[in-house]
């Protein structure tokens, strides 16, 4: 039953990713306290100096009364363990605290509302290359199939291997020199110019500022893909079914795309969606280079600020990110392969 | 024909791979890579570049800031003057009207560029004390007088006297004697360019037509026989550095550091990284999923539950959260990326692993009583190990992109010089948007390059390796 398959498969994955949280919060256990800490003494700093007429006797007992009221909150003077255990499940719900340094957009402390305003701004940006990625890969890889071995089929395998160990990163540097410094085209990074336009305008002018990004990440991303789609469909090919397919005359489109892609699908989409998790895993800190303020800018700031919470938050997200990506993977394979469902029973 | 047959794994793998071109292609540019390695010290321009002089700003402070590679003078209609160093100065000795007999090292410097340098700087080693008497003749016969500079105190200290800084109230006496009254009201010591001055034709304008006077130039030091017959002062390793506007074969940054010299020392950092990090982790997934296939049950389950956990990881992110926290040396980060990267091949390994462990040489080497380590490490690990070359390959890339990016956003270990961290300094001081391509270009496409060697190397061991994907 595909019903009880994909329950099992997110009940898992939930559970995957409280168990990771688990183990950070164990790992930057020390670090966040410090962090905790730090912040309780600001914050008492801030709020004595809001009190007026005491002595200083008095403001002595009020500020450790205060402190001790704090890290009591914090659960800062509980046992290592249950503080881990406390923090891990702050962590599933993304809650950490207030940042240190950065703030969102509306000026909010709340690491949850940073990384969730950050959050979609990565989604539109990694999704629409995805799907750009997508179309070009699969049309590239059939034609590379068609003829293997030959002329097209060829460069473009030089190609990517020419461009596997690009750094993205490096690829939007080159861009930004060439289509900002040198021809002048587009602005050189964040969402909107400033003032924002409306209207049909601002719709353009976002589109503008996602163009360098967005070819970025397709002029790095179609090449590995359209060489594994090339790969599958090849080894398919050599199957015996198609041989009689095509030894009845059936049209070689219809071949290719009726019984080569049909069954190429489950470990195609496999590779596809595992190849653009690894692009969200490995090349979100190209957003930085464009100062494209989602999770992967994210990364750069807080480090470079030093804001450990934010730093946390994000990680967290990324990892659910991760997790979900690994889900959706895994109910597509299931729903593509109709022997997965039954759990390897078959 | 004998010989193919006794080692004729390899041979018959040789035999594949030589009709590869785009795996030759690969082993070329690797071995050229190693061959750099080895021989480093013959291609770095900066010696000693390694022993923490990266990052040491006044050990580059003879060269010129962000100045582009000297072969962009063929594309320039106005050609710049190249950053050269001159170490061998003619010693002879003359009488002077002022000092008595004096000892003259004299440069010679041959100006054919249309723009003078920015600096001629004089640098020597010197104990005790010395006096420098130092003069510019250019080509018209005219005398530029740069100075006179006495040092004292010395003990096998350095010793610099820089024309820019330390020569501009003497080249303006000089412009004075020709530069007309208009000229030079509107100037002064302070506003001129010492070099300037002393490498343009003179005459009225001379300070603003600025037309350069090419030729044979002479900078002549001379130091008195009263310094030089004092056995305790010393003076050696006299050379003339001319700070030009181009610099070396791939420029400088900001930092007036040498681009070139960077790159060459990074590329044993890369390979290193790459390949040790990659190995290591392949190795262990490779192990890691026969282990668990063969013993198969609870260890099987209880392994697979492990990989599960560390398949779940996005690695650069928690590497960025791991490298900002707890700012690990190169060393850790290796560990930490082999940690997290090991489950790459684990699972193939594992299905091909069940696979091998039913086949009748285990069964054999069972009953003969060997242990299961031994079965493990001698008869299926060696079947399965040749398929880890690919990974092994396709792994290096990532590694040293994961290095590079860490780099990237300052996490790198500062002990050592990457590619990445010289992207770093650039990204910092805005090269992109300045147009110092000469700073981005080299580290990213160097990264790149061996980038694709692996995936060439990769691509064409898992062809032969994977049979199926022949097209042949």
């Amino acid at each position: 039953m595909y019903k009880w398959f994909a329950l099992k498969r997110i009940l898992r994955g939930l559970f995957m990713f409280v168990l990771l949280m688990f183990i950070f919060s164990w790992l930057f256990n020390q670090v966040t306290e410090k962090t905790q800490r730090d912040q309780i003494d600001e914050r008492i700093k801030q709020e004595s100096m809001r009190l007026k007429n005491v002595r200083p006797e008095q403001m002595l007992e009020w500020r450790l009364n205060r402190e001790d009221q704090l890290i009591k909150l914090y659960r800062l003077d509980r046992p290592m363990m249950e503080r881990v255990l406390y923090r891990a499940l702050r962590g599933v719900t993304f809650d950490f605290g207030d940042s240190t340094v950065i703030k969102s957009g509306k000026g909010e402390r709340e690491v949850r509302a940073i990384i969730f305003e950050a959050l979609p701004r990565t989604m539109v940006l990694f999704t629409t290359a995805a799907v750009i990625q997508m179309l070009i890969g699969i049309s590239l890889g059939l034609k590379k199939a068609q003829k293997p071995g030959g002329k097209l089929d060829k460069a473009t395998s030089f190609t990517t291997m020419l461009v596997f160990g690009m750094p993205s990163w490096w690829l939007a540097m080159m861009l930004i020199l060439l289509f900002v410094y040198v021809l002048k085209l587009f602005p050189s990074g964040g969402l909107n110019s400033v003032p924002t336009p409306e209207g049909f305008m601002f719709f353009l002018d976002r589109l503008k500022h996602m163009a360098l990004p967005l070819l970025t990440l397709v002029l790095l991303g179609f090449w590995g893909m359209s060489f594994t789609i090339r790969n599958i469909v090849l080894t398919i090919l050599q199957e015996d079914y198609i041989m009689s397919a095509r030894a009845r005359g059936i049209p070689e489109r219809k071949v290719l795309f009726g019984h080569t892609l049909r069954t190429a699908a489950p470990p195609l989409v496999t590779m596809v969606l595992l190849g653009l998790l690894g692009s969200i895993g490995g090349a979100i800190i190209f957003e930085g280079i464009f100062s494209w303020p989602g999770l992967g800018n994210l990364y750069w700031i807080a480090v470079q600020q030093n804001d450990i919470p934010v730093l946390m938050g994000d990680l967290a997200i990324t990892t659910a990110l991760w997790q979900g990506g690994l889900i959706v993977l895994d109910l597509t394979y299931g729903f593509l392969d109709p022997r997965i469902k039954v759990g390897g029973k078959a | 024909m004998s010989a193919k047959k006794s080692n004729s794994r390899f041979q018959e793998f040789w035999d594949d791979f030589r009709r590869e071109k785009s795996g030759l292609i690969g082993l070329g540019i690797l071995a050229v890579a190693i061959l750099v390695v080895i021989f480093e010290p013959l291609f770095l321009p900066y010696k000693d570049v390694n022993e923490g002089n990266w990052r040491n700003i006044s050990y580059w402070e003879d060269n010129s800031s962000a100045a582009p590679p000297a072969w962009t003078n063929i594309f320039t209609s106005k050609k710049s003057a190249v950053s050269t160093t001159f170490n061998s100065p003619e010693v002879s000795t003359e009488e002077d009207p002022n000092y008595g007999l004096v000892t003259t090292y004299s440069f010679k410097y041959n100006y054919k560029y249309d723009l003078p340098p920015l600096d001629l700087i004089i640098r020597a080693k010197a104990s005790g004390m010395s006096l420098f008497l130092m003069e510019l003749e250019r080509p018209d016969g005219n005398i530029v007088p740069v100075g006179e500079q006495f040092f004292e105190g010395l003990n096998e200290d350095q010793i610099r006297f820089s024309m820019d800084t330390d020569a501009a109230s003497n080249a303006y006496e000089f412009a004075r004697q020709f530069a007309s009254e208009e000229a030079l009201a509107n100037s002064d010591s302070t506003t001129i360019r010492p070099t300037f001055v002393a490498f343009s034709e003179t005459g009225s304008d001379m300070l603003s037509a600025r037309v350069p006077l090419k030729g044979t130039y002479t900078l002549r030091i001379r130091v008195p026989s009263f310094i030089t017959d004092d056995s305790n002062n010393v003076l050696e390793d006299l050379r003339l550095i001319v700070t030009g506007r181009v610099s070396g074969i791939l420029g400088t940054d900001t930092y007036k550091r040498d681009i070139f010299t960077g790159i060459v020392a990074g590329l044993k950092w890369a390979l290193f990284i790459g390949l040790a990090t990659s190995v290591v982790s392949v190795l262990f997934g490779v192990m890691y999923g026969i282990i668990s296939a063969y013993f198969g049950g609870f260890v099987d389950t209880s392994m697979q539950f492990v990989y599960q956990i560390f398949a779940g990881i996005p690695v650069m992110p928690l590497l960025i959260v791991l490298a900002a926290i707890f700012k690990p040396s190169i060393w850790i980060i290796m560990g930490v990326m082999i940690v997290f990267s090991w489950t790459g091949s684990v699972m193939t390994v594992r299905s091909m692993a069940f696979q091998i462990k039913e086949e009748t040489f285990v069964e054999a080497a069972k009953a003969l009583g060997s242990g299961k380590w031994r079965i493990i490490f001698k008869h299926i690990a060696p079947i399965l190990l040749p398929y880890s070359f690919a990974s092994m390959a396709l792994a290096v890339p990532g590694t040293i992109v994961y290095e590079a990016s860490l780099s990237l956003l300052g996490l790198g270990d500062p002990t050592i010089i990457t590619w990445g961290q010289i992207l770093h300094d650039a990204q910092n001081s805005g090269a992109t948007l300045n147009g110092l391509w000469w700073w981005i270009v080299p580290p990213g496409l160097f990264i790149a390059l061996m980038g694709a060697t692996f995936a060439f190397l990769g691509f064409a061991m898992d062809k032969i390796l994977n049979p199926k994907l022949r097209t042949r």
